[in-house]
């Protein structure tokens, strides 16, 4: 099914309910796996903030496009070069560094952007954005200290965060690399490359964490629908039975 | 309440601490004691707390204390700190008479 | 009669709530140390066969309500954990005692979730048995436990109802999802049931249970009831009873149901179900491979003097 997104300012949410989406995914699959039950479940509320983020955007971007598709379609039935996710968020949850450096990274930079997208000229986005702040502010407070926990905790702790930092950093490139689309409906993109930029410094420093050498690497942007080799294996068990039984009804 | 003597003799993990949570619903209600949650620190105990007994928009502040912290009266102390006062009537109102007539008092 | 002994009796007989304070027999203390354990064990285990369908769940909807359960079971665990905890037993030694094998789960979480409509069957059958079995602990002696079960008793009633949005989803759908959903009710069935415990007379504990008013109301009582509110519910889904020998009984007013298999009932009890070391070794796993995550949440606490660390 070739569900194409015609509209500008959907071609730009778009990018987020699929980030959101799948870190949702990502992050679900620590059900039951976590270090204690008290991070289970603060892990399970993370998911379901993401899931229902992802939802209501994907409801905002139905009704963008002339309800062609419900919001389901646009989950369940879009292949890998139809998602416009960050590649961060497809990366695996190797361990419990891993799940938390992934999710600091996607949160300061995404308070960023939803900061901004309170300015939206739709006030459906901009209500969103309201909302979804509360619930970023305190995801960023969580992990930004479950960072200082682990880089300061021990050795052990420290070494398995930076490694997770050092092979996550080369996805970080392109969040940065924004478009004519993201300029005309981001109020500041400068300022967002920067906010993150002394964030990071300052955390780090905190956490006794390198921050990684900034390497030009030549990967393909998510914004054309470029991923890593995780998005298809994720999708494949995410999207399985509604292709597996396309008559039916979910 | 938790009698403190039950935990000197528990083996708990190292650094894993039990916090006693205490809910406010609304503004103008009391707090109340709502169970307990583990947590390493301050920070994660007040999150941990907000995660376990908030979902269902049950309350607009938390307070976390360490068990550790709680102070109870020990069950052989309890008669002589709680026996009911019967024989000191003239704590309630309605120990006194006050003649018909007489208003806001 | 010693009088904190008498005092302990007095509140049984009065339907009054024995608190953590209160003197207790030894043997109360460690029926309810056994029994709230287990049943927190139960629903953290729990979370296993339903966390296997999360990833794959076939909506938005379904998933965001299935992760929502699953997390509620994460809570309950926890409620009762800390109303344990309040008898004088620490999480860490249930863990232990989980790990060990000494302590029980609730044997239906030793069956694998092999289909999506097993996600119907398990809320709608295994948490509609719970509840049953929940909504009569709401009156059990020991204060804590009461007020943990009337807590998590508000919170369950979604559950059922989410497992049973599925059933009627797809008892309504295309010819595989029904296939799908009777294949689901014939498999989660007598497991369902077996949740109950065994019958009455084979049930150690359940008269000195029933003494302390510690337990409400029988296994075979509780039985009656479950499968009393769910055949109507199958026949409203249009599906096949999962045996055809059970009938409504014009005298007793219930349900006649036939033999249950108790071999296998023990069997599985006993460590030899479909999952049983699947579901410990999962658990000792997700424990073991994070220990160093404790340990540096202890460190970073020692280090940053956010709290002082207790002795």
């Amino acid at each position: 099914m070739g569900i194409l997104i015609k509209n500008k300012e959907a071609q730009f949410l778009i990018r987020l309910t699929d980030t959101e989406i799948i870190l949702g995914q990502r992050l679900a699959e620590m059900c039951s796996n976590g270090p204690f039950l008290e991070e289970d479940i603060a892990m399970s509320n993370l998911s379901l903030d993401l899931f229902g983020r992802g939802e209501e955007l994907l409801k905002i971007i139905s009704t963008i496009e002339g309800g062609e598709f419900s919001a389901d379609d646009y989950a369940y039935r879009r292949n890998e070069r139809e998602y416009y996710n960050i590649k961060l968020v497809e990366q695996p949850n190797e361990d419990f560094a891993w799940v938390m450096a992934k999710q600091y990274l996607h949160d300061v930079y995404m308070e960023r952007i939803y900061t901004q997208l309170l300015e939206s000229n739709n006030a459906e986005v901009s209500g969103l954005a309201e909302k979804v702040l509360k619930e970023i502010q305190y995801s960023l407070t969580h992990s930004k200290d479950w960072i200082l926990r682990l880089g300061i905790g021990t050795n052990e702790s420290n070494s398995r965060l930076q490694v997770a930092m050092n092979h996550l950093w080369k996805y970080v490139q392109e969040l940065f690399l924004f478009d004519d689309l993201d300029n005309e409906f981001l109020v500041d993109t400068e300022s967002i490359t920067k906010d993150w930029n002394s964030e990071i410094e300052s955390t780090f420093k905190e956490a006794n964490l390198k921050v990684p050498e900034n390497v030009h690497y030549d990967i393909r942007d998510y914004r054309k629908g470029f991923h890593s080799e995780h998005l298809g294996l994720i999708l494949a068990t995410m999207q399985f039975l509604p292709r597996a039984y396309p008559d039916a009804k979910w | 309440m938790i009698e403190l003597l039950k935990y000197k003799n528990i083996t708990m993990e190292k650094g894993d601490k039990v916090w006693e949570v205490f809910l406010q619903k609304k503004a103008g209600l009391s707090f109340k004691h709502v169970g307990s949650v583990h947590a390493y620190d301050k920070k994660m105990a007040i999150q941990n707390a907000r995660d376990l007994y908030t979902r269902r928009s049950e309350g607009r502040e938390i307070w976390v204390v360490e068990t550790e912290h709680i102070v109870s009266v020990p069950l052989g102390q309890a008669d002589a700190y709680f026996d009911p006062s019967d024989d000191k009537p003239y704590r309630h109102a309605s120990f006194y008479e006050i003649p018909e007539g007489v208003e806001n008092i | 009669m010693d009088k904190y002994e008498q005092a302990f009796n007095d509140i049984i007989e009065r339907d009054s709530k024995i608190e953590p304070r209160d003197w207790m027999p030894e043997k109360y203390r460690a029926n309810l140390k056994r029994q709230i354990s287990q049943h927190a064990h139960s629903e953290i285990i729990g979370m296993q066969p339903e966390g296997n369908w999360l990833l794959r769940a076939p909506s938005l909807r379904s998933k965001q309500v299935l992760l929502a359960k699953i997390q509620d079971e994460a809570g309950h665990g926890l409620y009762l954990y800390s109303v344990a905890e309040t008898l004088g037993v620490s999480r860490q030694e249930m863990n232990e005692q989980l790990h060990s094998g000494q302590a029980k789960y609730s044997s239906i979480f030793n069956y694998p979730t092999i289909t999506w409509a097993d996600m119907g069957a398990v809320g709608w059958l295994v948490d509609g048995a719970a509840i049953v079995n929940q909504v009569s602990l709401q009156r059990t002696s020991y204060g804590p436990y009461a007020r943990g079960m009337v807590r998590i008793c508000k919170e369950e009633s979604f559950h059922q109802r989410q497992g049973f949005e599925i059933m009627v989803q797809m008892a309504n759908g295309t010819p595989e999802q029904k296939e799908m959903a009777q294949d689901a009710l014939n498999r989660f069935w007598e497991p369902s049931l077996m949740m109950f415990g065994p019958h009455d007379s084979d049930s150690a504990h359940t008269s000195q249970s029933m003494k302390w008013k510690i337990k409400r109301e029988t296994n075979d009582n509780l039985r009656q009831k479950f499968i009393d509110k769910t055949i109507p519910q199958i026949e409203f889904l249009g599906l096949e009873l999962p045996d055809s020998r059970i009938k409504w009984n014009e005298d007793t007013g219930h349900y006649d149901h036939p033999p249950y298999n108790w071999d296998e009932f023990w069997n599985v009890v006993n460590g030899n179900g479909p999952c049983n070391t699947e579901r410990l070794d999962h658990h000792k796993k997700a424990h073991h491979d994070n220990a160093w995550v404790r340990e540096a949440a202890y460190q970073y606490a020692q280090k940053t003097d956010i709290s002082a660390v207790a002795q």
